[in-house]
């Protein structure tokens, strides 16, 4: 199985060859990987040197934590990858945005309001939770569609709070 | 005499006083709320009752449950902890009241020096130097500080005039912002501590943020254990102390002169017990009255690891009636050491608090570690309650030692579930800034960034590349797998290798 791992602006072709060894852009490594007691913590020995870190599984692809980095990387199946290619154009950049509540707490303010334009970095609900009043940013331009929230509100973690478009 | 306490907190803290009451050969009673059924400070107490629901205003801020309950286990004092009713003069009061002792101030010194503005107005009667701002005033309008506020000058801070630990802090940069400022500080300050009174300070900026503990017992003793250095905060957070502060340094005339200012500004107060005074220091040595924290601190370990005083068995002692183990002469700071707060905060999120269950829990061990915390694996980290997970504390016999201590230490620190600032600390340990001591208050805001260091080991990509690989390689080949339900007790590799083999 061949992999090609992206971490920003860097290409990573990774061909999984056997559960002991795998090339990375055409030289060989021996690996041996194990989880951490079924928990996202991992670790690696490359050629006998040894790594630990966690792995959490993210929207679109995977962050990897190791010696304190966060690596967001993205993952695909190199033939996935030659298919999208062949069909031009990359993920989808545009759409709706949902803005969830990254955690439980109480609704403080929602400083938009419906059809209001907005750019990225605008505030859009400021939410309180662990005594500590949080700023939650927009991640990208566009415009407020629906606000489901209003101040005093209390929400669970993961509910939608607003969307963007 | 007291021979039972009463821990009128939660997490860390709490455990913390447990520990040194059990040290003490004396019997412990929790408090708890019902999302702390099984904290940590429950089990390891003697008795423990239930105070009520979660959210603090109806669990430790019952300040008339908690004196009821120390009654009816015929607790013999009340140790208050930080945060919650510890600088309360009401509270401290209404325990006397009952024959409760109290292990802090008296009610009086609280009430003066927790009255931020009141106490600002004191010490600088007794020729203690302090931050311009609006002391001495008593509590303001927001039409009165908006016409102060010219005067002072921006950029200024609104304060809790009841606060600590940031809250209720803001930042202001003019006037036109200032109205809605001054609503959420009065609202952070009404919900934390259930008074929504705040002040203005003048903001000084590139300073240090410098503290000296003091003790003071009831035979008229006050000593100082040194100072800590605090500058290392994000919004008025504290989430480094070191001590001694590598500022200070080599100082010894500084030093002794902050120690005796603090032990002045206690003694303005009639001080007992355990205290801090927080000091801004400007680049110049030249140090200003902040405030003074009647109570317990956080970074209270530092000063024990650099003293060898454990602090929280004096505050016992001297509450007891005792005279202090220490004089001032016998105090020696040797050594450093280095505290870092670890709170459930993604650092690669804007700092947003994180909830959720610790799934697995490997702490750092070793030489010259030492962890503070409430938590374990199963415990569940709610939403109710400050964000602090743990504290990790090592001392070195030199800074440069403490430093990589903490970097080993660090490292080793697994916390499965939530998701944490140990990144951010371990981004710190690198930076190195941080390791020649040259830092002040806004460092972590204006001069910190998470970004990977330029310098960092090339082939880190590659091996984050790989371990990404595989295990999107292995849920891939479990989700094609997968024919029945249920736990497989076969390792995902040969499951890979199998698959390889019919695909072959």
């Amino acid at each position: 199985m061949k992999y090609v791992a992206t971490i920003g602006d860097n290409e990573y072709t990774i061909e999984i060859v056997d559960e002991r060894h795998i090339i990375l852009d055409g030289e060989t490594y021996e690996v041996d990987f194990e989880s951490v007691s079924g928990q996202p913590v991992h670790s690696l020995l490359v050629d006998s040197k040894s790594y630990e870190a966690y792995v959490y599984p993210e929207d679109q692809g995977w962050q990897v934590l190791l010696h304190g980095n966060l690596y967001l990387i993205d993952v695909e199946d190199e033939r996935e990858r030659r298919l999208r290619a062949s069909l031009g154009g990359g993920p989808a950049e545009k759409g709706e945005y949902l803005l969830r509540a990254p955690m439980p707490g109480l609704v403080v303010s929602v400083p938009v309001s419906e059809g209001e334009a907005i750019s990225k970095g605008d505030v859009l609900v400021i939410l309180e939770s662990m005594k500590m009043q949080n700023e939650l940013k927009s991640p990208r331009d566009g415009t407020v569609e629906r606000v489901r929230v209003k101040p005093g509100d209390s929400v669970e973690q993961k509910e939608t709070l607003l969307s963007v478009a | 005499m007291f021979n039972k306490v009463l821990i009128a907190n939660r997490g860390e803290i709490a455990v913390r006083i447990i520990r040194a009451c059990r040290e003490l050969g004396m019997q412990t009673v929790a408090v708890y709320s019902e999302a702390d059924r099984h904290a940590l400070h429950v089990r390891y107490s003697d008795e423990a009752y239930l105070l009520g629901p979660a959210p603090s205003r109806e669990s430790y801020l019952r300040a008339d449950k908690i004196i009821e309950i120390a009654k009816r286990s015929h607790s013999g004092a009340i140790h208050p902890g930080y945060g919650f009713l510890a600088e309360r003069a009401d509270f401290a009061q209404a325990c006397l009241d009952e024959g409760l002792g109290f292990i802090g101030p008296k009610p009086s010194s609280i009430a003066a020096m927790g009255d931020k503005a009141v106490a600002r107005s004191t010490v600088a009667g007794s020729g203690v130097p302090v931050v311009p701002g609006t002391e001495g005033e008593g509590s303001l309008s927001d039409d009165d500080l908006l016409k102060v506020a010219p005067e002072i000058g921006f950029p200024l801070l609104i304060k809790a005039t009841a606060g600590g630990g940031g809250k209720g802090m803001r930042e202001v940069r003019s006037l036109e912002e200032m109205p809605a400022l001054l609503n959420s500080a009065r609202r952070e300050a009404e919900a934390s501590f259930g008074d929504g009174n705040v002040y203005l300070e003048k903001l000084l900026e590139g300073a240090r943020h410098i503290e000296i503990q003091i003790l003071a017992d009831t035979q008229g003793n006050v000593i100082h254990l040194g100072e800590r250095e605090c500058s290392l905060q994000r919004r008025h957070q504290k989430l480094l102390e070191e001590s001694p502060s590598p500022f200070v340094g080599d100082d010894q005339e500084l030093r002794e002169r902050m120690g005796s200012v603090a032990v002045r500004a206690a003694q303005a107060v009639d001080y007992i017990n355990a205290g801090t005074i927080e000091f801004l220091v400007d680049k110049d040595k030249n140090f200003y009255f902040l405030e003074m924290n009647t109570r317990l601190q956080v970074e209270h370990p530092i000063t024990e690891a650099v003293t060898n005083v454990d602090i929280v068995k004096e505050q016992i002692r001297i509450a007891r009636g005792r005279q202090m183990r220490h004089t001032q002469e016998e105090i020696r700071l040797t050594g450093w050491a280095i505290e870092c707060r670890v709170n459930a905060e993604d650092p690669y999120n804007n700092f947003l608090p994180s909830t959720g269950r610790i799934d697995h829990l490997i702490l750092p061990t070793g030489p010259g570690v030492r962890v503070d915390t409430g938590v374990y694996p199963g415990f569940e980290i709610s939403p109710y309650y400050d964000s602090l997970i743990s504290k990790l504390i090592v001392r070195g016999e030199t800074r440069g030692e403490a430093i990589l201590r903490m970097r080993r230490a660090l490292e080793e620190y697994k916390i499965v579930g939530v998701r944490t600032n140990i990144p951010f600390h371990q981004h710190l340990m690198d930076s190195h800034r941080f390791m020649a001591g040259q830092y002040d208050t806004r460092f972590v805001e204006e001069r910190f960034s998470m970004e990977a260091p330029e310098d960092e080991s090339e082939t880190l990509p590659e091996i984050a590349a790989i371990l990404a690989t595989l295990v999107a390689h292995n849920e891939a080949q479990r989700a094609a797998q997968i024919i029945q339900r249920g736990e497989r007790d076969v390792s995902n590799w040969k499951w890979v290798g199998r698959w390889e083999r019919i695909h072959r």
